[in-house]
């Protein structure tokens, strides 16, 4: 029976902000809890995929620019050295809990081709069925659209249509507190801590069937702007 | 061999590296090539020239991280395994190349790079400002949403379309062949290298249709034809083992290694 009950998907996006001390550097303790958080709802049975910003931040760290350029071939540039440090971030703490994650890097107009679409959702449906993590980010050095420095939202929307999600999570960078958005479009429920998240999470899969019947069915918010007032 | 003596004054240039030049027989990755590899390059770059690096091995790399002892046949496990192998394989050259003091970015593309226009001068200035910038950039195929490297040839061909899209004056494409040889070396004893190629001719192309590799995916025909679309777009390819990447180095200063298919030459030749 547990055999044939369907996993719950959720996706979860993270702004690198969120996770960086004052001083623009990675704070340990909160990108530990993260990972831990996620490689635990992942050992529950529920498949995690995570969108995560933070290219163009950490590439300018790391070449010591005093600031994030403005340009957008400078973006580019500097999200190309950055991704290779952020995926290096994102193994080092996952790995700590025997967690593989994956890297998947998509130009936003990904849902202009249908082929597209079918591999990455393909490749997401092979990972999360090995139980690994994939973490998606916006292909930025390659984008031919503006760079939205720092609200992959929209990416996130995107993700979870294509992955055919049943919820999206979203870690708030004014209060720190997670969001969770279903995708019954029901409103949205907020929680303080990862704790709290865990619970949250299994009590929301515990009561109904997943709501991934078919992409059709999915009618999370299209904006923040729509969460907040939902 | 004057020809080879002016690959002394290459300014740009791509190399390519197979995954039969990053790995053991077994498919595991070779942590002394990336090394070397890595030092090489950043030998060149400290001299003034400017380096892409186009790789492959992010498939083997993925697979011995979730202990699969062989390559997988299905396109999709093959495209998981990319997914969870390039982050690593780039964490390995970041490594590497920063014990050079030597700065590396990622690049993913897509084929359709060249095929839509907008795509090409992106990923273009990207490339330039990273080169620029003293960066490394390190390319490969995006097989997560695209699957043309698993299906075509072990980036060769990704090689060749990197090198006229960032208008290289030379491509070095590394793998387990020492060049284009007279005949297939495997069954003729009298099989030599040919060492200068001017011009792609039908009966080259059907030369190299008879060698090849077994363990990489790409073989002789689609380094010819990485070749060939360098000779159109004007810029110099060499061919040639990457057992031992300070081959860079013999190559640069004109050893005769190697097949060099020589670009802009064929008339002159034909005539004299």
């Amino acid at each position: 029976m547990e055999k044939n009950k369907k996993q719950f998907r959720i996706v979860v996006r993270i702004e690198i902000s969120t996770l960086m001390n004052q001083n623009g550097k990675i704070n340990q303790r909160k990108m530990d809890r993260l990972a831990m958080v996620l490689s635990n709802l992942n050992n529950s049975g529920k498949q995690i995929l995570v969108v995560s910003s933070g290219a163009i931040v950490l590439g300018s760290e790391k070449l010591g620019l005093p600031c994030v350029p403005d340009k957008k071939i400078d973006m580019q540039a500097v999200a190309a050295v950055g991704q290779a440090e952020l995926m290096r971030s994102y193994q080092r703490f996952f790995d700590e809990y025997g967690q593989i994650v994956a890297q998947v890097l998509v130009t936003s107009d990904i849902v202009d081709y249908p082929s597209r679409i079918e591999n990455t959702r393909n490749t997401f449906d092979m990972l999360l069925s090995m139980n690994i993590i994939p973490i998606v980010n916006e292909n930025d050095p390659v984008s031919t659209t503006d760079i939205e420095l720092d609200d992959n939202y929209p990416l996130a929307l995107k993700i979870a249509n294509i992955a055919r999600a049943d919820f999206i999570i979203i870690k708030s960078e004014n209060n720190g507190l997670y969001s969770v958005v279903q995708g019954n479009g029901k409103p949205v429920v907020e929680v303080e801590n990862e704790i709290t998240l865990q619970e949250k999470i299994e009590a929301l899969c515990s009561n109904r069937n997943p709501a991934r019947v078919d992409a059709t069915d999915i009618v999370f918010p299209a904006s923040l702007e729509e969460i907040i007032t939902r | 061999m004057e020809f080879r003596k002016k690959l002394k004054d290459k300014k740009r240039i791509v190399v390519k590296i197979g995954t039969s030049s990053l790995s053991f027989s077994n498919g595991r990755i070779n942590f002394h090539q990336i090394e070397k590899l890595a030092e090489v390059l950043s030998t060149l770059r400290k001299n003034g020239m400017q380096i892409v690096l186009v790789t492959s091995g992010a498939i083997g790399v993925g697979a011995a991280r979730i202990g699969m002892t062989q390559r997988p046949r299905e396109l999709n496990r093959k495209q998981a395994l990319a997914a969870i192998g390039q982050a690593e394989l780039m964490k390995m050259y970041q490594k590497f190349f920063e014990e050079h003091g030597q700065l590396v970015a990622q690049v993913l593309l897509t084929k359709d790079v060249v095929s839509i226009s907008r795509r090409t001068q992106h990923a273009r200035r990207t490339m330039d400002r990273l080169m620029e910038m003293n960066i490394i950039p390190i390319i490969n195929e995006n097989d997560t949403i695209a699957t043309y490297e698993i299906e075509f040839g072990d980036n060769d061909t990704l090689s060749a379309i990197v090198a006229t899209l960032i208008e290289a004056e030379l491509l070095i494409i590394l793998s387990d062949i020492d060049g284009l040889y007279s005949a297939d070396p495997r069954t003729e004893s009298t099989a030599e290298i040919i060492h200068s190629v001017f011009e792609i001719t039908p009966e080259l192309e059907q030369l190299a249709s008879g060698a090849g590799s077994s363990f990489s995916t790409g073989g002789m025909v689609t380094k010819i034809a990485a070749a060939k679309m360098c000779l159109q777009a004007g810029l110099d390819c060499l061919i040639t083992n990457g057992s031992e990447p300070s081959v860079i180095f013999d190559i640069l200063n004109g050893k005769k290694v190697g097949t060099h298919f020589v670009a802009g030459q064929h008339q002159i030749i034909n005539h004299a």
